[in-house]
Order: structure tokens, then sequence, then C-alpha cells
């Protein structure tokens, strides 16, 4: 109930036009929360990459990032997901995939993001950074919520489960109006 | 110092406003002294001896001082353009770096002559400024008569006129028109552009991305660089594929319908850099640029919803097999074409890295776009495509592994430094190598930028990126960063829809005219090899050996085992050598290469 509540309070300052984008977005997360498979999501980033994630080695500010890695195997067929998502909208947007860090519950990170380069809270480049509030209500309480903080852009958060149904991360529908073709193209 | 030879100075305690003037190592400050960086006193005269080869530059620090605020004037007697050296004047802006509150001169704003304006600089806004600095770049034209010049500035203030005598001598050598190697300057997309030239983009509003105003300034900086003897990158596209519509033709479909649509922007764009007209009445003439890069990345043309089905093979080669017909039948033959992956896992966008392959398993992806590139490109086309890796890591086995796939490198300059064979080896076989960098910040010693072109040809390589050269940050001009992402700036300010030089920017382009004509020097006489010794002496009194490492233990053990800090640390013994640069350093390397040059005229 809260989430709805949420859900509505964040929806209302839209225009017209932007409660239609909204409305869009929050039927392609709504089947996202089906059609992604939350058993592969926690298979794409590797133990390693996870325990070098959090090192801080002052003679090496890039450890962290040099690290990184994925399973291919388990991150194409999931973003391949997120693509077809992305393509319900009749207007261009992403369906970012999104994860809680483990051990680190103050912690969320992007794991997959798409063709736009869009998200309304990923700062660029960061491999994990603050929970966003209305990410930790879509992880504890499942229910969908719709950001529209910055001026144009709009957000719908869904949760995506595992097999044992439990919430293993959420997906960020996104869009912004209108799009900038130029920017980040970096 | 041999081009720059500076008379013993004269005081001139009487007079409150004097001309002096400064090599283009020793920049001067807005107070009377010299930058810190360059050694912070001395080096200033009352006359000015310059030497240089034709087709080539020279240049100096001219600078107006006055104990007194007040109203001046400076000119300078242009020669006629078929005889002599030409002139061109720019302003100096003094920036105020964020990181130690001083003052470096860096943009250099064209002025025309004769420049009225007044102590202190009334748009600089330096209180208790002093001393106004000027660059004088002289273009000696290949055609120019071998004999010596005389020229004079004049400073008229507080009712006293001022004079300050140079000479040049125009040495018979010419440099050749094609450099020793290739300095490419690096950005990314074209959204600052909006943020950098505000009065434009204001004015053309939503149709500034797609106006003749906006292709207009992208040639523009094109050209600045080519005109400083360097070249201009753009890449087109971001980490997870977003294409800029004007740096791709738009498509249209999907699968086997999937088709370019509209060439209009992607020619408006490139057509002029690829057929050379954007070079149209530059010094060096009308040449086409002689790489680009393609938009080709893991979502474009084909889109990785269909990657590893036939979909996207089909995408792919169709695409691109449309893109070379296009520029066959346009005529650009003239120009590699880049297929070049930036992305990296870390930035999400795709599970496999294309910029600096750290896991080797990586590279089964660059196997899979070489064979469809090859499928898509006919093996006789006159086009010319490359596939480009930027590499550091995995570098060493990459060469052999993906020997006849990846036909151009761009390396790191770390991991180069312990592979002395590898340059020989990959330009044997037809490869493309340079190494990237970056610009040093105006807050290190102006001859820093020296060593690139230096270090790219002791080590063998074909050229070297600044891997960002258009990123002055968000107020350059008196909350300065530093400059290491800028050798440009916007020229908005001052009312030129266009970008500006830097002295940096002058700098680099004197050493490599100067390193290309000490190039040229190698023959049956001359060694390159005693070249080199030589010019490593006199810059930095090092050998040839030592721009080396020694190749470290742990090269031998899985790429994804080593450590950031031991590569660092493999990579010092080398690097230390250029860590500090001393002003003269390069000076005593162009005074090598002119006594070279008047000694072989000397025995012609």
């Amino acid at each position: 109930m809260k989430g709805l509540l949420l859900t509505f309070v964040l929806v209302a300052p839209l225009a017209a036009a932007g409660r239609g984008v909204a409305r869009e977005l929050d039927d392609v997360a709504r089947i996202a929360s089906v059609m992604v498979d939350g058993d592969a999501c926690r298979r794409i980033v590797t133990l390693r990459a996870l325990e070098f994630m959090f090192k801080n080695d002052p003679r090496d500010q890039w450890v962290a990032g040099d690290n990184y890695e994925v399973n291919d195997e388990a991150f194409i067929p999931v973003k391949k997901t997120l693509i077809r998502l992305s393509h319900l909208a009749p207007f261009p947007c992403d369906v970012n995939l999104w994860m809680p860090v483990a051990g680190h519950p103050e912690k969320v990170r992007i794991v997959i993001r798409n063709t736009n380069e869009l998200s309304q809270f990923w700062p660029w480049g960061a491999l994990y950074q603050d929970m966003i509030p209305s990410m930790k209500q879509v992880l504890e309480t499942g229910h969908r919520v719709t950001v529209s903080e910055k001026p144009g852009w709009v957000s719908v958060l869904a949760p995506v489960y595992d097999s044992l149904g439990d919430i293993v991360g959420l997906v960020e529908a996104v869009t912004q109006q209108p799009i900038d073709p130029q920017g980040n193209v970096k | 110092m041999k081009c720059l030879l500076l008379m013993a100075c004269v005081p001139l305690a009487a007079q409150t406003s004097r001309l002096e003037a400064t090599p283009e190592y020793l920049r001067p400050d807005p107070f009377g002294g010299i930058v810190a960086a360059d050694g912070g006193s001395g080096g200033f005269s009352n006359s000015v001896k310059l030497e240089g080869a034709r087709g080539g530059h020279v240049s100096f620090h001219l600078v107006v001082k006055m104990s007194r605020p007040g109203p001046y004037t400076l000119t300078l007697r242009s020669y006629p353009a078929q005889f002599g050296p030409q002139a061109e004047l720019f302003c100096e802006w003094f920036h105020l770096t964020e990181s130690n509150k001083q003052y470096f001169p860096d943009a250099l704003i064209p002025v025309q002559q004769p420049y009225h304006s007044a102590m202190p600089e009334p748009d600089n806004r330096i209180e208790k400024q002093t001393a106004q600095a000027f660059l004088v770049d002289f273009w000696i034209p290949p055609d120019a008569e071998p004999k010596t010049f005389h020229e004079r500035a004049i400073l008229q203030a507080g009712g006293e006129t001022s004079e300050l005598n140079i000479e040049i001598s125009v040495l018979p050598a010419t440099i050749p028109n094609d450099d020793v190697l290739l300095m490419d300057h690096n950005s990314y997309g074209t959204s600052w552009l909006a943020d950098d030239y505000p009065s434009l983009s204001r004015k053309l509003g939503d149709g500034f991305f797609r106006s003749d105003e906006f292709f207009r300034l992208i040639h523009s900086y094109h050209r600045i660089f080519y005109e400083h003897r360097g070249i201009f990158h753009q890449l087109g596209y971001g980490h997870a594929g977003k294409v800029g519509p004007e740096f791709a033709p738009a498509l249209e479909g999907s699968g086997r319908k999937r088709h370019i649509a509209n060439w209009d922007l992607y020619d408006r764009h490139y057509g002029p850099l690829l057929d050379g007209s954007a070079f149209a009445g530059t010094r060096r003439g009308a040449r086409p640029i002689p790489f680009v890069y393609l938009p080709v990345n893991p979502e474009w043309p084909a889109t990785f919803v269909n990657w590893g089905e036939p979909g996207y093979e089909t995408e792919f080669v169709n695409v691109v097999s449309e893109m070379e017909r296009h520029f066959r039948e346009k005529g650009w033959t003239g120009t590699r074409f880049e297929l070049f992956f930036n992305h990296k896992k870390r930035y999400m966008g795709f599970p496999w890295d294309g910029d600096e392959v750290r896991f080797p398993a990586d590279n089964r992806y660059l196997l899979e776009y070489g064979r469809l590139l090859k499928k898509a490109v006919p093996a006789d086309s006159p086009v010319k495509f490359v596939f480009r890796a930027d590499v550091s890591w995995d570098m060493e086995q990459q060469f052999k592994d993906l020997g006849g796939v990846v036909n151009m490198w761009v390396a790191s300059r770390d991991i180069l430094s312990w592979l002395p064979r590898a340059s020989a080896m990959l330009r044997e076989r037809g490869d493309v190598i340079w190494f990237y960098s970056g610009p040093p910040a105006v807050t290190e010693p102006a001859s820093t930028i020296t060593q690139f072109p230096l270090e790219g040809w002791m080590r063998g390589v074909g050229g070297f990126v600044h891997w960002l050269t258009v990123s002055a940050g968000s107020d350059p001009w008196f909350h300065f960063d530093g400059g290491a992402t800028a050798l440009v700036y916007s020229g908005d300010r001052f009312g030129i829809a266009g970008p500006i030089p830097s002295v940096r920017l002058k700098i680099q382009r004197n050493a490599v005219e100067e390193l290309t004509l000490l190039a040229s020097f190698a023959g049956q006489k001359l060694k390159e090899e005693d070249l080199k010794t030589e010019a490593a002496r006199l810059y930095n009194h090092t050998t040839p050996a030592e721009w080396w490492n020694r190749r470290p233990a742990f090269a031998d053990k899985p790429t994804y085992e080593w450590s950031g800090t031991a590569l660092d640390e493999a990579a010092k013994p080398a690097m230390r050598h250029l860590e500090h640069i001393d002003p003269e350093a390069w000076a005593r390397v162009r005074q090598y290469v002119m006594r070279l040059a008047a000694e072989r005229n000397g025995q012609k």
C-alpha cells in the first residue's frame, strides 16, 4: 500500500502527456517482472568482480573497474530480454537491470544498460552507488514505483524474481522526453 | 638556444613600458616573471634571433611590460607573403588554475594589428597585472627565400615608444610535408559543442545539431589540428551503443530488411573531410583525413538482440557492404575507416571489453567481427577498412593471436616500453601501431609536451593519440582545471565560431616539424640510430636503451593475475626519464636539428 501511495505521489506532478508515458512504461515494467530471469541475473557478474568491487588501493585507482567481469552466457540472454521489453513502448526507452550488493544493503549497482544510454539514477561510470530510496522500496515491497525526479524523465521501477520467488533485483524502464540524440555519446 | 637566440638584457629602468621576449618554452606570467614550472625567472631579452627551416614554424613569446596601468598599442610588421616568413599574433590568456591558484598562459586569441588594449587586460581581469604576453608565430613557406629577415615589434604606451628587433634566418632545408609520425587528438560525441558555443547554439536552438554552422564547427576542429600537424578523431557512439545521428547513416528495417535509408547527415559531416575540401585554403593543402572512426559497435548496424543469430550477421554484412559501396562511389579512398570497439564491461553495455581487453576470452568477439568485416567488404575494394584495437593488458598476446584480423593498434605506452621489437614487427606486416597518451597540464613545464613525438620516434611507432583534447572544463578562463584534456579552446568568448589554439599545441607542432626534419636526415651518412642517440642525449641525457624497460616476470602470467600497481612499477625505469622535462630540453634538440640542416646545406 505504501508503495502504491508512493507511485501516486510521484506520478501526480506529471503532465497529461507524461502520465501517458508513465502508463506505457508501467506496462513495460510490469511485463519485465514476469519475463526477466532473476536466476540468470544473479549469475551475470562474477564473484571475483564482486570481491574487487569494494577494493580500495590508493596506488591503483582503477583496481575495481579493471577487474570487473561478467559471465556472457548469463549476460546475453538477459540483455536480449531487456531490449525486447523496451520495444513494447511506442517511444524510445531503455530497460536497465539493477541489483543490490550482497553484504552492502546500503548500496545498489547497475548491471545492464541499453542502447539509448538512459537512466535517471546512474552517475556515469559508477560500479555501485548509494541505494536509491525508491529502489529500496521496490526491493522490499515488490511494488512498482514511478519516478520523475528530473524534468522530462520518467522511470518505472519493478522487481525481478528468481525461481524461489525472492526479489533479486529490479528493472528501470526509462525514457526522456524529448530524447537528447547527442547525450551520453561518450 | 639555437633557434631563439635571446640577446643580453639591457636595463631600461627609465621607461615605464617596454617590450621583451622569451623562448616558447619559457612562459611569461602576468607580473613580469616566468611561470614557476618553466624556471620562474630570467630568460627575457630585448631582441630575438630565430632560425628555422622552410615549410615550418618558429615562435616566441612577446611580452608587453608596463609598470603603470593604461592603454597601449602593439604593432608587428608582416612580410610580403611571397618572400619570407608570415607572422601571426596571438594574445595569450592567463588561466587561473584551481589546483595551485597560479596563472598560466595557454589559450591563444588571434588578434589584428595594430592591437589596441590596456594593462591590466580588461577581459582577463588580473589585479596588479603588469605584463601581457603574446605568441608570435612565424610560418616559413616552402618557397621562402633562404636568407635572414628583419622585423620589428613596436609598443606605444604612455607617450613612449619601445621596439624589439626580430631576426629570422631561413635555412635552405625544407621540412617534409609528411610527418615522421601522426599526432592524433581524440574526442567523444558532439554534445560538448553546444555547451562550448553558447552564442551559436542559442541562436540556432533546436536546429543547432543539424545546421550548416554545426558541421562547419566540426570541420574547424579538424582544420585547427591539421594546421598544427595533427589529426582529429571524434568517436560517435557510447559504451552501450548509442550512435549520434551525425556519425552514421540512418537505418531502417530489421533482419534481412535492414538497410541505409538516409546519408544526409553523414555526408554533410564527413563528405568534406573525406574528399579533403574541408581543408581548402590551409597551408598544408586540401587532403582527405587519413583516419576516421566508423560508427560500428555491438549495437550498430546490427542490433544486439540478434547477436549470435543469423539476423545479426545479415544486418551487419548488408549495412557495412552498403557503406563500402557508398564510400567507393564517392571516391573516398584516401582515408582508413576504422572498425573500432571502445566499450568496456564496466560501463554495463556489453559483456566483453572492446577497449583494452584484459580477459583473453574476449578476443573471440574481435575474431568474429573480423570475420564479419571480411564478409562485408570485397577483398579488392579500393576503400580502406582497418580493424583497430586499443590495447594494453593482453596486447603482447593479441599481437600474435589477432594477426591478420586486427591491423591497427593503439597500444599502452607502459606495456610497449617492454616490447622493443613489437613496433617493427607490426609495421613490417603492414599494421598501424600508435600509442595512447594525454596532454600534459599547463602546470607542467611547457617543454613536457615535446616528449610524445620524441618518444614515438624513439620507439618506432607511427603515431600517438591524446585521448581527449577538446574538454577545457566548465570555466577554463577563471577556474581552470589545468587543461590535461584540452589542447584547443572554444573561441566563443572572443566572437570566434571555432576553436582557438594553445601554447602547448604550438610547441607540439614545432617539435614534430623539427623531428620530421631530423628524421629526414637519416641515410647513408647519418644512421637513424645515431640521430636517435644524439637526440636522446640532448633531450634528457639518456641513451636510446633507457627508453625501454625490462620485460617483467609477471608478463608470463595470465593477464587477469596482473595488477595495475605492478604494471606501473614495471614501466617506471623508462618513464621516470620523462617525468621532469627541463625547459630547455627540446631547445637543445632543435639546435642539433638546425645545425645538421645548416651542415647539410654546406655540404651541398
